[in-house]
């Protein structure tokens, strides 16, 4: 547990150095406005999808066919406690900022808990190291929205008491089943990272000044 | 009925233990009947568990019984399993008993019934069945709950190897399932519309995470849902080997173990197997923490045989190894320690060590290892608890290294680790004289002695050489000896020795003795012999050398050579019955002569030179070719020698000399032949066989013709480096007449010139003497002072003769002309030098055309003047200007042509040449006679030209019969005037 919580830690310093140059305090040049923020969010969303392709990878491999052909799309009937990336277009559409980011930082809530118990039952050493790994770094991106909600005034979503996502390894729920859930949180994580970039895509054309806009625009491709 | 059952039992028990007979009776008449039959299962062993009574069994009486069990699937009549259990059953006891279904239980619904019998000693035959109780059904399907699609058994563990029955259940018909065995589709039997099952024979071991095996439900290209099992399939558990225990103290047994495969499987389905020790004389038990280790604690002193079961478990099964010992046989001692050397001298010592104390009375076996100059010995001893041991025929000086170790010696078990330590022996006296050898240089008066020595091998030295004693001893003068002592590790020593035979003894010293000595004699004259050299051929780096043996008293022979390039004498001592020897190297190295001397050693110890052989350990090719001098050079031969070449210094025998010669010709030279060279070229070649000949004569030539020759030595390598052939021309065949004529001919003119310089004066007078100037006569002066002071010398100019009279006055005429010539040589020099024969219009400016001669003789001023940098080109000269100089070459050659005429070599008829006229006209032809006409100029240029001149300044010379005429015509500004 400690380990845990000491990689959170690290997270947690990940985080607040990552947003050092967005505290008005310490930028001198005045208030550059949660552009920056959006922006670095932004490019660690595609870092993070850059990542989780070779973790999944390897991840599935570790967890044998069927689960690691590449056709293999089962129905989603189990795994109904991961939050759904999918949703229909319009109503993407429709969200406001508020609501796109809480959307956000309580899916990957919900699924860096989830992650850290698919951590705990990885068999092999390099595995685990892979998952603390971007578990870290999903902590870093959580951190990350929460301080773009908190530069445009927005609060963070309380946890309802009770409702604490938590990995339990049920004993009604078979191998078959567990090694599904663990094929269904990785694939909806690559869902939300992807719908998170076009996410803060949006959030970032609507924030910054349109003659800024090809800077960052060129800036995003570093990744 | 209850009141009945009752009274019947009491009155059967009283009747039983009166008379067995009546018990038997009873049995007979009322069957022992299962009843209350319950099955209940267990879906994670896929088991059923059935649980039953007997009824109308005796009160407190135990009856052997067995029953009959009949298992039937889907349908009672589908009777899947028949079999018996026996059992004794008490009063009133419940009885239970389980079945393993291959088919997951979830897959079907199975029925159960059982009828019983006795068999039981008391009761005597015929006993009969029961009747069969009624169908138990079993059915779990019900209790699956909502789903379409369900696999069975849910995450099973076997072992590799074994048979699985999976199945599956859809609960609607309408759907298509497909079932998949990582990733491959399997095909199953059909049970019902709903069930299927799929037998896997033989599962294999894939991957400890488990198989996936999944069923996809599907309508059309639509999938419904899809369900799966995670199959663990575990390796099979190994018999631990080599399972052994073993004690050093008597207070531990070490226990160890192969474990062999692991059979831990993951998401903690299974862990590693676990091994637990049993010790059944104590009955006690210990869990082992480790997989191929243990510990066990002797706690009872008595206790001396140990009888270990080693067992290993996982879930699946059970394996174990026994062993049987008795403690004192398993003693595995720790190594030896102390251990020491004692009383070292230079071939002995004592070696001693100690054992860890056992038990009383304990009797140990140990071994000793002693290392030393590359030699391992070996020896057992047998000690109580401190060992010792004495180490003899040791060398002196050495370093060894002794080690031992140890074992119980009354039941040998196995070794100790070894304990050891070093030691070095002491040194002793070397064992062998130095193996001497000699060179002498004679010089008058004396010798000079280089005495070599090899140092002493290792085994010989018994310890480092300090010094080296040479004691020379003269043997004309016995009471005179010296001794040398030369540090170590110098191997050799100059001694200069006067002419009388010496005695020299050499010893090699170290801290303990001397070595025996090694002697030599130098005698007055030692290497007085001279010895023909034979030339040997090495093979292989090696030299095969043999001599004839020597008449006499020998008691070895020496061969010795020089090692190049280091130049140190190296020798070999052969026996006095070997007359040959394969001197063999490294140090010999190809293209390097090495010379050997065989020397027979008398037994006065004095050598004798018997041979000499100098050869190649493997020859070369010349390194470099001779400087070839051609000298003899003449039209039809020329001779080459290289006199300064060196055969001698050459990395082979140079057996002759090849010398090519390439000429215009294709035909070789007599004695040559052709031959073609590396460059495809051909040329002729001659071959001299004899090294020694260094000159060749190459005749046959023709003369003016160029020959290129090239000489390289060979030998039984090859030819020399390639090099370029020298080029020789043969001169002209009459080029020496020519310089035998011409020689004295130059000499000749050069006499003449001298001679008619010193007689110039001579000569003039003779050959042409002055001509008088009519000015400078005296007839002038006197004619001017008496007659007409006005009276001048006439120019011809100025009168136009209309009668010519002779006048026969020799004498007269002389002197007038004498005077008319000075008055011209006067007017001279008030005009310029130079006479422009081209005028130039005023305003030109720069210089003009300017074509001049100096004075008079402008024949030879064309020749030296400037009028070659003032070349005609201006536009504006006169046409016939420009076609006279129209270019360079006309210019030169027509000054060229004056030149030749002022000399009077101009051929009669070429009248086109400059100033022919001048000089030669009036005096050309008939000397005496004035010609009647003027000299008509040719049609050309040239002569034009001539007409331009200024009439006094080029006014020819008048000659005694000069024409007045002529004169006039060629100066038309004065006859204006």
């Amino acid at each position: 547990m400690d380990d845990w919580d000491s990689w959170g830690m690290l997270a947690c310093l990940c985080t607040v150095l990552w947003h050092l140059p967005a505290v008005p305090a310490l930028n001198r040049t005045g208030d550059p406005g949660p552009g920056p923020s959006i922006q670095k969010t932004y490019d660690l969303t595609r870092y993070l999808e850059h990542q989780l392709r070779s973790l999944a990878g390897t991840y599935l491999n570790y967890l044998g066919p069927p689960f690691n052909e590449p056709d293999f799309n089962p129905p989603r009937l189990g795994a109904e406690t991961l939050p759904r990336a999918t949703v229909d277009l319009e109503v993407w559409r429709s969200l406001n900022d508020k609501l796109r980011l809480t959307q956000n930082y309580e899916a990957y809530s919900h699924l860096l808990c989830y992650l850290r118990g698919l951590n705990r039952q990885a068999a092999t050493a390099e595995l685990r190291r892979s998952l603390a790994h971007f578990c870290t770094s999903l902590q870093g991106l959580l951190g990350s929205i929460a301080g773009v909600m908190a530069a445009l005034g927005y609060p963070l979503p309380q946890p309802l008491p009770g409702t604490e996502p938590t990995w339990t390894p049920g004993p009604a729920h078979s191998d078959f089943l567990q090694k599904m859930d663990d094929f269904w949180l990785l694939k909806e994580l690559q869902t939300w990272l992807w719908r998170s970039a076009k996410d803060f895509n949006r959030l970032k054309k609507k924030m910054q000044p349109p003659a800024a806009a090809v800077t960052l625009h060129l800036g995003a491709h570093g990744f | 009925m209850a009141l009945f059952v009752v009274f019947q039992t009491t009155f059967f028990l009283t009747l039983l233990s009166l008379r067995t007979y009546q018990s038997e009776v009873l049995a007979e008449r009322l069957p022992l009947t299962p009843v209350s039959l319950k099955v209940s299962t267990n879906s994670i062993h896929q088991s059923l568990h059935l649980q039953w009574t007997v009824h109308n069994l005796p009160y407190h009486q135990e009856l052997k019984m067995v029953f009959q069990i009949q298992i039937s699937r889907i349908e009672t009549s589908n009777v899947v399993w028949v079999g018996n259990y026996s059992t004794t059953v008490k009063w009133n006891q419940v009885l239970h008993w389980s079945w393993e279904s291959e088919l997951p239980l979830e897959c079907a619904t199975h029925f159960v019934r059982m009828k019983s019998v006795m068999d039981d000693a008391s009761f005597p035959e015929p006993n009969f069945w029961s009747n069969w109780s009624s169908w138990e059904e079993v059915s779990v399907q019900d209790s699956l709950g909502r789903g379409i699609l369900f696999v069975f058994p849910k995450d099973k563990l076997v072992e590799e190897g074994s048979n699985v029955t999976i199945c599956y259940v859809s609960r609607n018909i309408q759907n298509n399932v497909s079932c998949y065995l990582e990733g491959k589709q399997i095909h199953g039997e059909q049970l019902d519309p709903h069930v299927t099952a799929f037998n896997l024979n033989s599962v294999p071991f894939i991957r400890n995470r488990g198989t996936n095996i999944y069923c996809e439900a599907s309508q059309g290209n639509v999938s419904k849902g899809i369900e799966g099992i995670v199959l663990f399939v575990s390796k099979v558990l190994e018999e631990p080997k080599d399972f052994s225990c073993e004690t050093q103290d008597f207070k531990t047994l070490h226990c160890t173990w192969d474990p062999g495969t692991d059979t831990a499987l993951g998401w903690s389905k299974q862990p590693s197997q676990s091994y637990t020790l049993f010790e059944s004389f104590s009955g006690e038990k210990k869990l082992c923490t480790h997989k191929n280790w243990c510990n066990w604690q002797i706690t009872q002193d008595s206790q001396e045989t140990y009888n270990f079961t080693l067992i290993a478990e996982n879930y699946l099964r059970k394996r174990s190894v026994n062993i049987l010992f008795n403690l004192t046989h398993r003693v595995y001692l720790m190594n030896p320690f102390s251990v020491n050397f004692e009383n070292v001298n230079a071939t002995n010592a004592i070696m001693t060590w100690k054992v860890h104390s056992m038990r009383n009375n304990f009797t140990y076996l140990c071994q000793i290892e002693l290392h030393g100059e590359g030699k391992m010995m070996q020896y057992d001893v047998s000690i109580k608890v401190n060992g010792e041991y004495f180490l003899s025929e040791l060398e002196p000086a050495t370093e060894y290294m002794a080690r031992v170790r140890c074992a119980d010696a009354s039941h040998f078990w196995k070794w100790s680790e070894w304990s050891g330590q070093n030691f070095t022996t002491l040194e002793a006296a070397p064992s062998e004289a130095p193996d001497v050898w000699r060179s002498v240089n004679s010089e008058p008066g004396n010798h000079t002695v280089t005495l070599f020595w090899k140092p002493l091998s290792k085994l010989h030295a018994n310890g480092k050489i300090l010094f080296y004693n040479v004691v020379v001893e003269n043997l004309d003068k016995p009471s005179r000896s010296e001794l040398r002592s030369i540090p170590a590790p110098a191997n050799s020593t100059k001694l200069i020795l006067d002419r009388c035979s010496y005695q020299i003894c050499v010893t090699a010293n170290n801290s303990v003795g001397a070595s025996p000595a090694s002697i030599i004699v130098i005698s007055v004259d030692p290497e007085n012999k001279e010895v023909e050299e034979e030339r040997i051929a090495g093979t292989d780096g090696r030299f095969s050398l043999s001599w004839k043996p020597q008449p006499g008293d020998i008691i070895g022979y020496v061969v010795d050579w020089c090692d190049h390039p280091q130049d140190v004498l190296q020798w070999k001592n052969v026996g006095p019955n070997t007359t040959s020897t394969v001197i063999s190297t490294d140090a010999f190295r190809p293209g390097v002569r090495y010379d050997f001397r065989i020397y027979g050693l008398s037994t006065k110890r004095i050598a004798c030179l018997l041979e000499k052989k100098t050869g190649y350990s493997q020859e070369l090719a010349p390194s470099d070719n001779p400087h070839v001098l051609v000298d003899m050079l003449t039209s039809h031969s020329f001779t080459l020698s290289w006199k300064d070449y060196s055969t001698e210094s050459q990395p082979g025998f140079i057996q002759g000399y090849h010398v090519y010669l390439k000429s215009k010709a294709r035909q070789c030279h007599p004695r040559f032949q052709k031959a073609v060279l590396s460059d495809g070229s051909e040329c002729c070649k001659y071959k001299i066989d004899n090294p020694e000949e260094k000159a060749l004569i190459v005749d046959n030539l023709k003369p003016e013709s160029s020959y290129e020759f090239f000489v390289t030595p060979f030998t039984s390598a090859g030819e020399g480096p390639n090099a370029t052939f020298t080029k020789v021309t043969t001169p002209d065949e009459h080029s020496s007449m020519l310089i035998h004529i011409l020689l004295p001919m130059v000499f000749c003119v050069l006499l003449i010139m001298i001679v008619c310089y010193l007689k110039s004066q001579w000569i003039k007078e003779t050959c042409y003497p002055d001509i008088p100037d009519p000015y400078k006569s005296s007839i002038l002066s006197l004619i001017k002072f008496k007659e007409n002071p006005h009276l001048t010398i006439m120019n011809v100019s100025d009168c136009i003769p209309d009668a010519i009279e002779v006048v026969s006055k020799p004498e007269g005429t002389k002197i007038q002309i004498l005077g008319t010539r000075k008055s011209l040589t006067e007017t001279e020099l008030t005009k310029p030098n130079y006479l422009y024969l081209l005028p130039t219009e005023k305003n030109h400016s720069g210089p003009g055309p300017c074509i001049c001669f100096e004075n008079f003789t402008y024949n030879q001023a064309a020749s030296d003047s400037g009028f070659c940098g003032h070349v005609p080109v201006s536009p504006k000269a006169p046409p016939s200007m420009l076609g006279l100089m129209t270019s360079p070459e006309n210019v030169l050659k027509a000054l060229e042509k004056n030149y030749m005429n002022s000399l009077g070599e101009v051929p009669a008829g070429e009248t086109s040449l400059n100033y022919v006229s001048q000089l030669a006209s009036p005096m050309s032809g008939d000397k005496d006679s004035l010609p009647t006409n003027p000299v008509e100029p040719p049609h050309c240029s040239e002569y034009k030209m001539q007409m331009a001149v200024p009439l006094r300044l080029a006014l020819p010379r008048p000659t005694e019969n000069s024409s007045l005429s002529s004169i006039t015509l060629l100066d038309p500004g004065e006859h204006y005037r």
